[in-house]
């Protein structure tokens, strides 16, 4: 039978490493994803991912058995991803301003005529949600993340926030408000111009 | 306006699931009573829909590589600390290279020292770099070590600052800062070997100067190495830089370096801890033509299943072609639904027979056998007692998997009537009963538990499966549809027992009325294989749920034929007659094949068929007049066949078992070929080929002819017919897609 991440982690601090492969195996994708989430952008997202991930296996010792593994996991993700972000900041600073928009251009994109329309609605649509999930603010951001796309539970996220149960229900009502307004313009754009 | 908002707010925990059962109520009241609200709801409902456009991205494996070797090299070196310990105490005097990776902070020399000190990578005892030097460093080292697994106030204020949440992130990037200062202290003779761990101390420095106390030493390859990192790091590129050590180290490269070494400036890569995909298809062979003077029969069993081609078009949506063995093409043709009469009488469905010219072969004919399952009004479907098993593994937490999966199963809840039984058992760790097993009517409590459901921790399938029987056992309603219906990406360690006892599990209980479907969800370490045996063998239905309007389809939809039984152990006979046909080919069903005997024998499991399923199969048909030869046999020297031949075709045999019945059912129909010949071939028929036809395409099948998606598409066009649901019209942008993505493939190669 294989084991829960409780276990696993706690036979990971004394030293089995194969418990830690198996953790990072688990968790190496939503880890990534949820820090492409918040900063925007992959390539940060991937240095995150890798700092979060060597702080697991050099520095497992630092979890406390009381904390759910999941919970705690996160908590790293998002400091590292916010002390990603303020050092984003002071770099940009130092450089130039760059405008939002091209903050968050995915360079992968292709040329756009090579894609099928209903590709290129889908890639526009992603490409708009992410704008709009790059606007709100944190730590609403990494709330409404939480719940939406990694399925975490308010008391979870309250953890994960260091704040109270109440705090995280009107931080998730607001982000949605504000998403709402958000998308329900565009997606009415978006139908009008396809009729 | 407060209240307002406290009503939005209230909406938005409704949602989630997070209210009381009884502030639950009250805001389902709120939403149907007034149109404000119900608009509002509505508005907030597509929100998650929305978001889901962003979906999760696979990590490039340049990334999984990079953390990897971090790992791999982290394990090395904790192997061989205790080696080197031996070394640079022991082999004081023997030459060697120091190998120095150094970053200096522009501070005072003073510090610069210290810096050094904790930094020194020395152990390969070089004549500049005495072992006196390396001695004390090592001391320091193992007492900075030991002194952080003391858990000193220092270790203390780092764990505060890892956990602590948010606003102090600089407090813990210093922490952090100084943690990989210890680790750098407690490896001191490996740092060379770490430059990753180096490589991110350099960029928590930001822009610090770089600097190499190798320099100082006349080692500019070191240089190389702290320069080649820093680039690395700084650039992003995502690919390991190479970089450079000189050393007369008499361990060979690959012991060092974890097979990791610089061969002419070309890096190899050491390889993979596990392949990047691990979804696992069984090998399709595909059924041969058959010359009808040798196999004049042909039997199979009929399939219901659709997962296969749901997954195609997951791949085909991520602009890839799907592996040869994900196509199934009996699943494809079985994904629509066509337009056969219903049953009269008693009988729980009719059969449809049609032979039309072949439209990737001229010269063959195709004939199609199509089975219409009775179509159950609400009075009749007997109650339904489900136990979902629901894979909570942490292999789960995707939006493609646990969160699409919840909102499937809030859509079903829906639909269930209040003598209807549910139960939830999760697995993940350990099996878990989420929700014991509930009347319909008392939705609110069912929906509570689904919204509670979080993924974590691994799997243990097999303990899931005998929980969730021994509840659905329990529970049991007879004349019911008593089922489990699992649903998982697959990925899961059957753990003490094997699969073989799983399926006998699986078998057994079937046997005593309790049927098993399986959902599969997800990419990446999709068990194409292992799921769709498990549904096979529990007289079940499999589908692979890939997007919410395929968890509609199956779930709300077709939520009849997916859990009614009407007929089970459903087998077909062929026999076709010599004087009119040469040699066949059965499309697809290659799994399903059993042999002659099997098909009057009722021991001998088959499908099932739910109420409402349409089951189609087709014939790729060589008519006598052909002069193809097909399998090659000496003709006999003692027997001699007879042809009694007559005006048919061919005869289609069915025997079926009522879903509380032990003994099968006859059914007989022949097949002429003419009567078929003059009329246009219908739009069940022409759209059927087209699926076939793709498949066949998409399998580069040897038999494909002349298959071609223009063709294909011309077909399925014109026999689009009326698509309720929009399937069809799907399925014609996914044969564009192959059409494009193959057009690519093709210019490259």
């Amino acid at each position: 039978m294989e084991k829960e991440d409780n276990e696993l982690i706690l036979e990971a601090q004394q030293g089995k490493h194969e418990a830690l492969e198996m953790l990072f195996h688990r968790y190496k994708k939503s880890v990534f994803n949820f820090s492409y989430r918040i900063i925007g952008n992959r390539a940060d997202a991937e240095d995150v991912t890798a700092e979060v991930f060597l702080v697991l296996f050099t520095k497992s010792y630092l979890y406390k058995p009381q904390a759910q593994f999941t919970t705690w996991l996160f908590t790293v993700t998002r400091n590292t991803c916010i002390t990603k972000i303020r050092k984003n900041k002071r770099l940009v600073s130092l450089w130039f301003e760059s405008s939002s928009d091209e903050k968050y251009q995915e360079w992968d994109v292709a040329d756009p005529k090579a894609l099928p329309p209903e590709e290129l609605a889908q890639k526009e649509m992603a490409r708009q949600v992410r704008k709009l999930i790059a606007k709100l603010p944190e730590p609403q951001k990494s709330a409404l993340i939480l719940r939406e796309y990694n399925g975490f539970s308010y008391a979870q996220i309250s953890e994960v926030l260091g704040c109270s149960l109440d705090n995280v229900k009107v931080m998730i009502f607001r982000a949605r408000e504000q998403l709402r307004g958000d998308l329900t313009s565009f997606m009415t754009e978006e139908n009008d111009e396809r009729t | 306006m407060s209240e307002h908002n406290d009503i939005k707010q209230m909406l938005s925990l409704y949602i989630d699931g997070e209210l009381t059962p009884q502030e639950q109520e009250a805001v389902k009241e709120r939403i149907a009573s007034d149109p404000v609200w119900q608009k509002y709801y509505q508005e907030m409902s597509k929100l998650s829909f929305a978001l889901r456009n962003w979906p999760d991205e696979e990590l490039s494996p340049d990334l999984e590589q990079t953390i990897r070797i971090k790992i791999t090299k982290k394990r090395e070196d904790e192997k061989m600390r205790t080696r080197n310990h031996i070394i640079s105490v022991g082999v004081g005097a023997s030459a060697a290279v120091a190998i120095v990776v150094l970053t200096v902070v522009m501070q005072g020399p003073l510090s610069r020292h210290t810096t050094q000190l904790a930094r020194i990578d020395a152990d390969k005892e070089s004549p500049a770099a005495p072992a006196a030097v390396a001695q004390p460093t090592t001391q320091l080292a193992m007492l900075e070590e030991q002194s952080y697994r003391m858990k000193s106030p220092q270790v203390k204020k780092e764990m505060e600052a890892l956990q602590k949440p948010a606003e102090i992130g600089d407090l813990a990037l210093r922490a952090n800062d100084r943690a990989l200062g210890t680790l750098k202290a407690d490896k001191v003779e490996l740092a060379a070997r770490r430059s990753a761990v180096d490589n991110s101390r350099i960029r928590k420095m930001g822009g610090a100067q770089t600097s190499s106390y190798d320099t100082a030493q006349g080692l500019p390859s070191a240089v190389g190495a702290s320069d080649s990192g820093l680039f690395r790091m700084e650039s992003r590129s995502a690919q390991y830089e190479p970089y450079y050590l000189e050393t007369n180290y008499p361990v060979s490269p690959d012991d060092v370096y974890g097979g990791y070494s610089n061969k002419g400036g070309q890096m190899i890569y050491p390889p993979a801890q596990e392949p990047y995909n691990r979804e696992q298809y069984d090998r399709i062979y595909e059924n041969p033509y058959l010359t009808v003077m040798e196999n004049p029969l042909s039997t199979f069993s009929i399939d219901v299943d659709t997962a296969s081609y749901s997954n195609i078009r997951r791949f085909l949506n991520q602009n890839q072609l799907p592996p040869k063995d994900a196509v199934r093409i009996e699943e494809m043709i079985n994904y629509f639904v066509y337009d056969y009469p219903q049953p009269k009488g008693q009988e729980p469905f009719s059969i449809t027979t049609e032979v039309a010219p072949c439209p990737w072969n001229g010269q063959h004919q195709l004939a199609l056998i199509g089975l219409q399952g009775k179509e159950l009004t609400g009075r009749e479907t007997p109650p339904s007692n489900l136990v979902f098993l629901i894979d909570v593994s942490g292999s789960m937490n995707n939006p493609q998997k646990l969160p699409l999966l919840k909102q499937a199963f809030r859509m079903m809840v829906n639909e269930l009537r209040p003598h209807e039984r549910i139960a939830i058992v999760t697995y993940a760790g350990r099996a878990g009963l989420v929700l014991d097993s509930t009347p319909g009517n008392r939705k609110a409590e069912i929906l509570a538990a689904i919204d509670s459901l979080q993924s974590g921790g691994s799997t243990a399938g097999a303990q899931g499966i005998t929980l969730a029987y021994q509840i659905a056992q329990q529970h049991f309603i007879a004349n019911g549809n008593n089922r489990v219906i699992l649903a998982t990406d697959g990925d899961f360690n059957v753990g003490v027992s094997s699969d073989g006892e799983l399926v006998r599990l699986i078998e057994e209980k079937k046997k005593q009325g309790v049927f098993l479907t399986v959902l599969g969800f997800g990419t990446g370490n999709y068990q194409d294989a292992k799921m769709e045996k498990l549904a096979d063998k529990g007289n079940g239905n499999y589908y692979y749920i890939d997007t919410i309007n395929e968890a509609q389809k199956v779930l709300v939809h077709e939520l009849g034929s997916t859990l009614f039984t009407i007929a089970k152990d459903v087998k077909i006979q062929i026999e076709f007659n010599p004087q009119q046909v040469k040699a066949y080919r059965l499309i697809g069903y290659e799994n399903r094949i059993l042999a002659k005997e099997d098909f009057n024998d009722d021991t001998k499991d088959a499908g099932e068929l739910g109420a409402g399923h349409t089951v189609t199969a087709l014939y790729e048909i060589v008519p006598v007049t052909s002069r193809e030869e097909h399998g090659n046999v000496d003709p006999l020297r003692y027997v001699q066949t007879v042809v009694k031949g007559g005006p048919d075709m061919m005869t289609v045999k069915l025997r079926y078992k009522r879903p509380d019945e032990e003994t099968s059912r006859l059914i007989t129909e022949s097949v002429r070929s003419q009567e078929n010949r003059l009329r246009q071939p219908s739009n069940n028929l022409q759209f059927a080929s087209a699926v076939a036809e793709f498949g066949l395409i998409l399998r580069d099948s040897q038999h494909k002819g002349n298959a071609n998606y223009n063709s294909v598409l011309q077909r399925a066009t014109s026999a689009q017919g009326h698509d309720a649901w929009g399937y069809r019209a799907e399925f014609i942008g996914l044969v564009q897609k192959a059409q494009q993505l193959d057009i690519q493939v093709y210019d490259r190669e």
